[in-house]
């Protein structure tokens, strides 16, 4: 079996892929789940067997963008560029705050990963509009490493920035399925309160 | 409060009992993948694959530059190249023949491009289609040089990516140093040099430029100012 650069970011890929169906399924749930029972009865399933290993998960995304992003760079030897590097100061530290969460349970830290996974989301964002329009960086290509370069483009659109934000969108989903799980749902407010 | 309490008990209750059916699932989900990845070989558009290039067709060849090396172009104000007389540049194309860049008492414009340059890949085929309508005038001689060229670097190697835009200006394929570029003062890509009938610089410019203004550095070159 041969791990080469092509196997490894084609493999990369398709976790993007699994991350972007995955967050897609969980917008449909929340969304439809204002109009639909059915769907809000799914969801609320859902985020019950996700939420109890939603940060863990979330710090396994992490984890697999940060090995990601390094087999790039130090593997591949695809240099980073500086919107490269900006995104790894919003992915890296989420994989020791999003584990040491899932193992002490401190759901309390949500709002310090989400802001970073959301942060890195834009930049990741930003990073994919220039590579479509690379005008915007600038007329010309810098010698040494412009960040409309793009060095891998698995399935017609997988580029590195996507799968970023691949990974950013679905840490931000999980953080959201782990903190739907700790609000109260209206079904278990009293009585006079729903009403009320 | 006493429904949240039991309904939270269960909830944690079934928390504890619950197999790890999630992450035998996301286990099961990430083995399939790598499978899947390793089964398709790494897919098309595979960089072993792109690279292969046909017999005796190298993407860089040995460049040799007699003369005094041009300025770097820089960024703003007055070119010290103008008036400079350029280097000449011997090399060869992608397939070995000789391309010699020559005092040769012609106009000529120079194009240097990166393969891997996004600006350059919407450039050349700007070109190429203008061209073939719009001719350069028969005094001026275009030449393309392919630099910065890098086996690792994207939309590798720049002989098959020229062919596939169907450019037809005659190619030296720099060293692998970039011999030629660094003589020319190149500071970016796409880089643009008009050179006169006397063999000095009239006009550099980098980034992607219009017809129009390629026509106008034709027109320089020429002395049409």
């Amino acid at each position: 079996v041969e791990f080469d650069v092509e196997t490894v970011s084609l493999f990369l890929a398709l976790l993007a892929v699994v991350a972007e169906i995955a967050t897609a399924a969980a917008i449909v749930l929340a969304v439809g789940g204002r109009f639909s029972p059915a769907l809000r009865r799914l969801g609320r399933q859902a985020v019950e067997a996700v939420a109890p290993q939603a940060l863990a998960l979330a710090a396994v995304v992490a984890a697999v963008c940060m090995a990601g992003s390094l087999y790039f760079s130090e593997v591949a030897h695809f240099p980073p560029c500086h919107l490269c590097w900006l995104q790894r100061v919003c992915m890296y530290p989420l994989v020791p705050i999003l584990g040491v969460a899932a193992w002490l349970k401190a759901g309390r830290v949500r709002p310090y990963a989400g802001a970073l996974a959301i942060i890195g989301g834009c930049i990741s964002s930003y990073h994919i509009a220039l590579e479509h329009h690379p005008e915007w960086e600038s007329g010309v290509c810098d010698p040494k490493n412009p960040c409309t370069l793009i060095w891998v483009k698995r399935l017609g659109y997988l580029t590195i920035p996507t799968m970023a934000l691949s990974g950013f969108a679905l840490i931000i989903t999980l953080l959201a399925v782990s903190r739907a799980a700790d609000r109260p749902h209206p079904s278990d407010r009293p009585r006079s309160e729903v009403h009320g | 409060m006493a429904n949240r309490n039991a309904r939270s008990g269960a909830v944690s209750a079934a928390r504890k009992k619950q197999p790890p059916w999630l992450w035998i699932g996301v286990t099961a989900v990430v083995v399939v993948l790598l499978a899947a990845a390793v089964l398709a070989g790494g897919g098309s558009g595979g960089k072993s694959k792109s690279t292969k290039t046909a017999a005796g067709v190298e993407q860089t060849r040995p460049v040799t530059v007699i003369g005094t090396p041009l300025p770097k172009l820089p960024d703003g104000g007055t070119d010290p190249a103008i008036g400079q007389e350029i280097p000449e540049v011997d090399g060869a194309s992608f397939d070995g023949t000789p391309i010699d860049i020559r005092n040769d008492g012609k106009a000529k414009l120079i194009l240097f491009v990166a393969h891997w340059c996004p600006h350059c890949q919407r450039e050349v085929p700007l070109l190429t289609k203008y061209l073939k309508s719009h001719p350069l005038p028969s005094g001026v001689t275009l030449y393309t040089v392919a630099t910065a060229t890098a086996a690792t670097s994207p939309n590798y190697p720049p002989s098959a990516w020229l062919a596939k835009v169907g450019w037809k200006a005659p190619t030296m394929a720099d060293s692998a140093g970039s011999k030629a570029a660094d003589a020319f003062g190149l500071p970016a890509f796409p880089y643009f040099v008009a050179v006169d009938g006397a063999g000095k610089v009239v006009g550099r410019t980098t980034g992607e430029i219009s017809t129009n203004d390629f026509a106008a550095l034709a027109a320089k070159a020429l002395g049409n100012r």
